[in-house]
């Protein structure tokens, strides 16, 4: 199918041609396609199987020291006037603290393995297929296997930011998300497994062995003893150091942390974290789950250490946030809209101004397996899953989230035994602080339309079962 | 043309086969404002139009959304949504059926008296950022927050039994937070007004003086004391905190797809599936879910199936009487489709979702469920919710509460947070107020991609017992 990046820019120079014309000092149009298709998996069956082409722009613009926002989905000639107008109209009272310009045309790098043409052109009946494969996998891993439950989302997108300056920036990208929860049976008792995975091309996709994960993490449960309220030495997995992760990720926006997660404002150069906890953000790693070769204002990718051996390094920056603490953008500008009733799809959104947060972070990888990790853990937690995962306290924090399955006794180096569903209370610093081994290899993991690629790390939590 | 344009989308699904059809077009239009310390973060508008069309081909779901809004996107558009609803099929052992529903043929809006874009977007802003402001009441104060959001949606719902409604709607609400400090201790407070019925409810509400209270608020907790864990305590919660206790506890295990397992790989299921007709609670406890209430943010006259909204009881008098519908959901469980389907924009298919739903009122006043507690404890706004997947073992985090001894209000408490099992806090409902008030709930979350959708939650002042937690 032919690239939609070719009207885009013929749009994209008219929004800029109208800006000139009405006076403005600088304009950035954000163009987007953004094409998902989604397979939900429910009893056993496809649920529903349903589609989303969302086409728009959004549109910031700079008069003077004022700057404004707006976006549209109707491209007509007649709209975009319109766009420029509602855009001009949101800078009337938004009086810039300082001076602010948008980004200037940079070398743009190359990143390998972030467009599969197989992936975008996957027709339905295929996604259908694919996605179905994973509950047949389920299903086959054991008669224990009552129920399954599921997504694929398949997302294809191409993007273009064009801004006064002469930046003309595109990117295409796919990707995949894909997640199963099987529930066992057996007699009374009942158990719930899961697996999620996340990537950039069809050859990543493997239906049946996420089938199989999530099936055996039920059956593993089946019998399961209740735990003790008591502080552990807890093996978190790749799905919950992704959990982990995330909220990180959002501890080093200036933005989201001045507004809603304050936890590291005042942390900068301090020790955040144990030395075994390295915290980078590569936006140019080869299949990077988060990988584009600029960020969403067309500012080039390149990769930066944000926790140094456990010492808060930096903050990341968009042009916008760099210019009011004096920062040169990091190149982590990401677009995902703050409004509520417009969309907020897996892919790329036209709706916001862009927030910075790390575009492609993972812990550093450390020096031990996984199974060393498991091996030299006397007695402890292994944690598959997290749930509900909830920073309380913001300021202080405190840090929740509810074991739901997936949760394991070790006792000398072996898994003893499945737990039943219990709730992680600690905090968020002390759970960094206490970090003590981090896995060798990185593993694409997530849930719900957040992924990553992480290793596993053990550390230290409170844990209480759940009545 | 919008009506037309759905039309032909439904009339194009039934040739090519689908036994089922439907169209949205919504036009969105949308302003956001953040305003911090008194800098502005966020000042936008965004407009968004299309169409989403959902087929049922050989019993399956399919749905395609477009923004192309010509007659060849959106035959492209119901294409793709006959196909994908046909590939689905071969994976669907029983078929999807649908409750009858009666079409209806009609036009309704909400009643605005001002608004959103008659005031101009500058005049918006330097009202917002005067609100947050006043948040800082004093040095203590460290961050003031104030978030603007105005929505509105002119929406146009045709189907292939014949229903054709069209909807103007318009939403707004205002967050207002103060973050306070003092030595090592930080607190937070915070309060959102907002409601369906455009600008107005900021002319009505003196949002300067709320402002304030917000930041006395937080610099009160400074000086309140840590609450200390105690089982089974009386508590007496007020219509704030009800409001997310009837929404976590109440209204999401009511919504029938969480009833028949169709969430549990998201958010969870729910403990009371097949206990329809039991006794679940005390008889003070009553639970509502009414779309038909103006003026509410989860105010609507038909869901986004064009099904009529009705009141719906979901529990009377301590026993569980029924579930939030789909017209799908209505047919497995044999009962009339009760309006509880809604999608945040045309790009997603609906689902089930809360749109008003509250405790139910008694006839006590507060001042006398006060008075005759001789040691408990008054709980005041919702904070944090953290619910197990059946929404049975619950904590959820109050802003203060207030220590009750020998019928008066005592001591101020901060980090405070109620847990107790829902059957459990349920049966110990032993007195309800009679003013029942709802609040504005901006962001639920459900769904695959997540659809965040604005409800309204609340109830009565409530007498229970729940144990307290020392947050800290």
């Amino acid at each position: 199918m032919a690239s939609i990046l070719t009207s885009f820019k013929e749009t994209g120079d008219a929004i800029l041609k109208i800006a000139e014309k009405k006076g403005l000092d600088e304009a950035e149009a954000y163009l987007v396609s953004n094409k998902v298709l989604t397979i939900r998996l429910v009893n056993n069956a496809v649920f529903e199987s349903k589609g989303v082409h969302d086409i728009g722009v959004g549109l910031r613009v700079i008069k003077g020291n004022m700057l404004g926002f707006s976006s549209t989905a109707d491209l007509s000639k007649k709209s975009l006037e319109r766009l420029v107008d509602a855009a001009v109209s949101t800078a009337k009272a938004r009086k810039l603290p300082c001076k602010y310009s948008f980004p200037k045309l940079g070398k743009m790098p190359k990143v390998a393995g972030i467009y599969d043409k197989k992936l975008a052109e996957l027709p339905s009946e295929k996604a259908v297929e694919l996605a179905y494969g994973m509950v047949d996998a389920s299903m086959a891993h054991s008669k224990k296997i009552v129920d399954n439950a599921g997504v694929l989302n398949v997302v294809n997108y191409e993007t273009l930011v064009l801004n006064s300056h002469g930046v003309s920036a595109k990117n295409m990208g796919t990707f995949f998300e894909a997640s199963l929860s099987a529930t066992a049976k057996n007699g009374k008792n009942v158990s719930e497994g899961s697996e999620a995975t996340a990537g950039r091309s069809i050859k990543e996709l493997k239906p049946k062995n996420i089938g199989e994960k999530a099936a055996e993490m039920a059956v593993s449960g089946l019998k399961s003893q209740k735990l003790k309220e008591d502080t552990y030495t807890v093996i978190l997995d790749y799905e919950p150091a992704v959990g982990v992760l995330g909220y990180i990720s959002y501890l080093v926006s200036p933005m989201i942390a001045k507004l809603y997660f304050p936890l590291f404002l005042d942390k900068l150069g301090k020790k955040v974290a144990s030395s075994q906890v390295t915290l980078i953000d590569d936006p140019l790693m080869p299949n990077g789950v988060g990988s584009a070769p600029v960020d969403d204002e067309g500012t080039p990718s390149k990769k930066q250490i944000i926790i140094d051996r456990g010492a808060l390094k930096k903050f990341v920056y968009d042009s916008f946030y760099g210019a009011i603490e004096q920062k040169k953008t990091t190149g982590s500008a990401v677009r995902a809209s703050f409004a509520v009733g417009v969309s907020a799809f897996p892919g790329k959104n036209y709706n916001g101004e862009p927030i910075p947060v790390p575009r492609n972070p993972y812990f550093k990888p450390g020096k031990w397996k996984r199974e060393e990790i498991l091996e030299e853990t006397k007695q402890g937690l292994l944690v598959r899953r997290f749930h509900y995962t909830r920073l309380t306290n913001p300021t202080r924090g405190d840090f929740t989230s509810v074991l739901r399955m997936g949760l394991y006794a070790v006792k000398n180096g072996e898994i003893a035994g499945a737990l039943k569903k219990s709730r992680l209370l600690d905090n968020l610093l002390n759970l960094l602080q206490n970090v003590n081994a981090v896995s060798d290899k990185l593993v694409v993991a997530g849930s719900w339309g957040d992924y990553a690629h992480t290793p596993v790390i053990r550390t230290k939590a409170h844990v209480a079962p759940i009545d | 043309m919008e009506e037309d344009l759905a039309l032909f989308a439904v009339e194009h699904a039934s040739k090519l086969g689908a036994e089922y059809v439907d169209a949205r077009f919504e036009d969105h239009y949308n302003e956001l404002i953040i305003v911090a310390n008194g800098k502005v973060q966020r000042g936008t508008i965004n407009r968004k139009r299309g169409m989403g069309i959902r087929t049922l081909v050989n019993g399956a779901w399919g749905f395609q959304s477009t923004t192309d809004l010509t007659k060849k996107g959106i035959r492209q558009a119901t294409e793709i949504a006959f196909k994908v609803g046909k590939a689905s099929s071969k994976h669907v052992p029983t078929p999807v059926k649908l409750a009858p529903a009666k079409p209806y043929e009609t036009s309704y809006k909400t009643k605005v008296k001002v608004d959103l874009e008659d005031i101009a977007f500058e005049d918006k802003l330097k009202q917002i950022i005067t609100w947050e402001k006043k948040l800082h009441t004093s040095k203590k104060i460290v961050r003031g927050l104030a978030e603007y959001t105005g929505i509105k949606i002119h929406k146009v719902f045709v189907n292939n039994d014949g229903a054709k409604i069209r909807f103007f709607n318009s939403l707004a609400w205002v967050s207002l937070k103060a973050d306070s400090k003092k030595g090592d201790m930080t607190q937070f407070y915070e309060r959102t007004v907002g409601h369906s019925g455009g600008y107005a409810i900021f002319q009505k509400n003196d949002m300067e003086k709320i402002g304030s209270e917000v930041g006395r608020k937080a610099e009160s907790l400074l000086k309140a004391k840590a609450a200390k864990t105690e089982k089974d305590a009386t508590v007496i919660v007020d219509n704030d905190y009800a409001a997310l206790l009837v929404h976590e506890i109440v209204g999401h295990p009511s919504e029938a797809d969480r009833v028949l397992g169709r969430e549990a790989a998201w958010a969870g299921t729910t403990w009371w599936a097949g206990k329809i007709g039991e006794k679940i609670g005390s008889d003070y406890f009553t639970a509502y879910d009414d779309p038909a209430i103006p003026g509410t943010l989860g105010y609507y006259q038909f869901d986004d199936e064009g099904v009529k909204a009705e009141r719906k009881v979901l529990i009377e008098k301590g026993v569980l009487k029924g579930h939030m519908h789909s017209r799908e959901t209505a047919a497995i469980f044999g009962v009339k489709p009760n309006a509880g389907m809604r999608a945040i924009t045309f790009e997603y298919i609906p689902l089930i979702r809360m749109s008003n739903t509250f405790f139910g009122e008694g006839n006590w006043k507060k001042e006398e469920l006060i008075e005759e507690t001789k040691h408990g404890y008054l709980i005041s706004c919702m904070r944090h919710p953290s619910i197990d997947d059946k929404r049975y073992n619950w904590t959820i985090s109050a802003q203060e509460a207030y220590e009750i001894k020998n019928g008066e209000l005592t001591t101020h408490l901060r980090d405070v947070a109620l847990t107790s099992i829902a059957p459990k806090f349920f049966k110990s409902i032993s007195a309800v107020t009679k003013k029942v008030e709802i609040v504005p709930l901006p962001g639920c979350g459900k769904g695959d991609p997540m659809q965040s959708l604005y409800v309204g939650n609340g109830g009565p002042y409530i007498r229970g017992v729940a144990t307290i937690l020392g947050v800290k």
